[in-house]
């Protein structure tokens, strides 16, 4: 009993030094660490602590320290609302936010309790400060990255036909973003669509669809999915003797996809919103400190890239003396081409505008790794905002 | 209670009453004073626990009622909880007050609920969830892809619920609203039970044939079930939509389903006190068990990584030992307690 009691008050004791301590700028952070999504949530919530960290070392933002909150709220919407309402009760300023299901969910709360929200969901429509007047992100959305791989495609096409293209998508808001602005895009390009074909996140063949596809004979091939459902379709066009080129998407293409689909990954294309790990930009010599030199997947620097980016905008926030969420927000529509130590092309993001570049990396894929062939920047055209 | 060392029942009635003493009466009055006065002293985020409890309740108490008395498994709730969130959703974004488009959403939902009940008069057991499990995908690939009614996959923004002009738009306001219609689901479906429609229901669930050679109406019944317990679920699926303010197809997935039959089973299935406790539990499971993990990482780093992992494996674990060791749900044990205490120093 007595033990007990003296690791309760030990509890109390650290909670409440916890809360003496200096005024610092609350952060919270929502993560999926043991969800459907935790393959890739779990690396970029160690990149967004570890950039915590870093300028938590370097003394904080004007001598201000960071503290964060962190809930794992395993990609079920309830869990990241009364995740949300925790940190909101505690009083956080900004929020790191994670995929699809929890940014969709808290548009309007962040909107209402002017927060914003910086998360890795990439969905078009967040881009509209008319639809969404406290998200942001640090990567092109889903829609201009398909775009930029198109033109990519487009542009480095040297037969006198029309070049077939096909998608193949999981039946899932996060799949389901970016066709129709591809679709349209291929078609004002001058591609040929040949096929569109539904691979769920969880199947484990890919078969039939693939067979359909292949009688089309398309020269390239979206695959919108998440990294085992892209292994699966890689996996059974290699097996079918399928000679398109197949342009995986940022949620599909990383380390664990190298790994996972072996060979069959060799001449694919991968799109990537950041460096990855071990390129040669200042940034990383910094991650590279923090982790020990051990290798981290794409997207923890991603992760790291968006809190040093809101901490940009929060230090300009501070300059003007206005450590609040609409402070933060728009010290954030005033960034014009910040680089963020070179591990993403330079962030600007408009009161009217929240598309924070229109560039993509396009990643050769192979078994030893990924290498970049080119960086497609798109032109920021008003009529593909939100779309 | 003068003099006397018991209760006894001289009428059906009596029996029947929702509240049999004095002492119950004025037990859960005090309840819900404090009920009603605890959001003040609580955080936001402990209000909002309490809306998401609220509106737990009504979509257990409504499964309940179809699973659990009338005996018709139903895969497909978390689906009509998703019907009722589309509907009001629609009619409120169309200009629509709040209350007839939670009604309207109530309706619709029971419309829905009682097409897919037909089956239920051919189908029992495992194949009636079968077809219920259908609705529960067809229904979703509707929300889905009747993208210029529903959104698809971006969803539907809203806004909070606003009645004769006064907006529940923080937690605090909200939990009143979520709390009557908790507190009027619960009564609603108490009050079935003790109808004669409820009595049918218990009979269909115990055995159907008997039912039948009683002179209960099989199908009409069985619809009435589905079409009650789809109405209250879209009434939960309209504050909910309302209440988070955003809804898309990806929160009305099977699992959602799930989730509702696992908080009727760990209640006790066919008690309404069940489902109310069912719904408290599976709603603060995973909240306490990320401040478990929460705090156990201050203390050893390494430990918590594995503990999150495996949360969902103690979620299950737990399901498990309920239906191994209280099969009869929360509900008994509450009755167990209650008895305890009752019987104090004599405990047999």
């Amino acid at each position: 009993m007595k033990r007990l009691f003296q690791i309760v008050s030990l509890f109390l004791a650290m909670s409440f030094l916890g809360g003496m301590a200096q005024a610092e700028i609350k952060i919270g952070i929502i993560s999926d660490l043991s969800g459907a999504t935790s393959d890739v949530g779990r690396p970029y919530a160690d990149g967004v602590k570890d950039c915590i960290k870093y300028i938590n070392e370097k003394g904080g933002i004007n001598g201000q320290k960071i503290d964060m909150m962190q809930i794992d709220y395993a990609y079920n919407v309830q869990q990241a609302l009364s995740a949300y309402n925790r940190m909101k009760s505690w009083g956080m300023v900004a929020l790191q936010g994670w995929g699809t299901a929890d940014t969709e969910a808290l548009v309007r709360q962040v909107a209402r309790d002017r927060i914003p929200n910086f998360s890795a969901s990439y969905s078009a429509h967040l881009t509209d400060p008319e639809v969404a007047p406290y998200n942001f992100f640090i990567a092109a959305d889903y829609s201009t990255q398909l775009r930029g791989a198109l033109d990519y495609l487009y542009s480095t096409w040297d037969k006198d036909r029309a070049p077939r293209f096909a998608l193949v998508y999981p039946n899932h808001p996060y799949g389901l973003a970016p066709i129709p602005a591809g679709k349209e895009y291929a078609l004002e390009l001058g591609f040929e669509i040949v096929g569109e074909e539904n691979v769920g996140l969880g199947d484990m063949d890919a078969t039939t669809q693939l067979l359909r596809l292949n009688r089309q004979k398309p020269d390239f091939v979206w695959v919108g999915g998440t990294i085992s459902s892209t292994a699966v379709i890689l996996k059974d066009a290699q097996r079918l003797n399928m000679d398109s080129v197949f342009i995986t998407n940022i949620w599909g293409s990383d380390e664990q996809l190298l790994s996972l689909a072996g060979s069959a990954v060799n001449g694919h294309i991968g799109l990537q919103t950041s460096v990855i790990y071990g390129a040669d930009v200042p940034g990383m010599e910094i991650i590279k400190e923090l982790t020990n030199g051990r290798h981290q997947m794409t997207h923890y620097v991603r992760g790291f890239a968006s809190m040093y980016v809101m901490a940009e905008a929060i230090r300009i926030a501070m300059d003007k003396g206005e450590l609040n969420g609409p402070g933060i927000r728009d010290a954030a529509r005033t960034l014009r081409d910040f680089d963020p130590m070179g591990l993403t092309p330079p962030i600007s993001f408009y009161p009217d505008d929240h598309r924070p570049n229109m560039s993509v990396k396009l990643y050769r894929l192979s078994q030893e790794g990924m290498e970049l062939i080119s960086t497609e920047t798109l032109e920021r055209r008003a009529d593909w905002l939100g779309k | 209670m003068q003099g006397k060392c018991g209760l006894f029942f001289t009428t059906y009635a009596k029996e029947c009453q929702v509240f049999h003493t004095d002492f119950q009466k004025s037990t859960v009055a005090l309840f819900f004073l404090v009920l009603l006065a605890a959001p003040f002293f609580l955080s936001s985020y402990q209000v909002s626990l309490l809306n998401l409890i609220n509106i737990a309740v009504i979509g257990a108490v409504s499964l309940n009622l179809l699973t659990g008395s009338c005996g018709q498994i139903s895969l497909g709730h978390g689906a009509f909880i998703g019907v009722g969130a589309y509907a009001t959703g629609i009619c409120t974004l169309n200009g629509w007050p709040f209350l007839p488009a939670l009604l309207f959403g109530g309706a619709t939902t029971a419309l829905v609920g009682m097409i897919f009940g037909i089956p239920s008069l051919r189908l029992k057991g495992i194949y009636l969830a079968i077809a219920t499990l259908a609705a529960q995908l067809i229904l979703v690939y509707i929300f889905m892809h009747w993208t210029s009614v529903t959104g698809g996959a971006i969803g539907m923004g809203l806004d909070p619920p606003v009645i004769l002009g006064y907006s529940f738009d923080t937690d605090l306001k909200m939990f009143y609203l979520t709390l009557f219609f908790a507190v009027s689901a619960v009564l609603i479906v108490k009050n079935i039970l003790r109808t004669k429609s409820g009595r049918a229901f218990v009979a269909i669930r115990d055995f159907h044939l008997s039912a039948e050679s009683v002179g209960i109406n099989l199908f009409r019944y069985k619809l009435q079930a589905f079409g009650v317990s789809s109405f209250l679920a879209g009434i939960a699926g309209g504050l909910w939509a309302h209440y988070t303010m955003y809804i898309n197809p990806e929160q009305f997935e099977i699992g959602l389903s799930i989730q509702y039959l696992a908080m009727i089973i760990i209640g006790g299935l066919g008690s309404v006190i069940g489902s109310v406790f069912g719904a408290v539990f599976l709603t603060l499971l995973p909240e306490a068990l990320g401040i478990v993990a929460n705090l156990l990482s201050g203390f050893f780093p390494d430990i918590s990584t594995y503990f999150l992992a495996m949360r969902d494996g103690i979620f299950g674990l737990i399901l498990v030992f309920f239906l191994i060791f209280e099969p009869d749900g929360l509900a008994r044990r509450w009755q167990l307690a209650k008895s305890y205490f009752k019987l104090h120093p004599f405990a047999h």
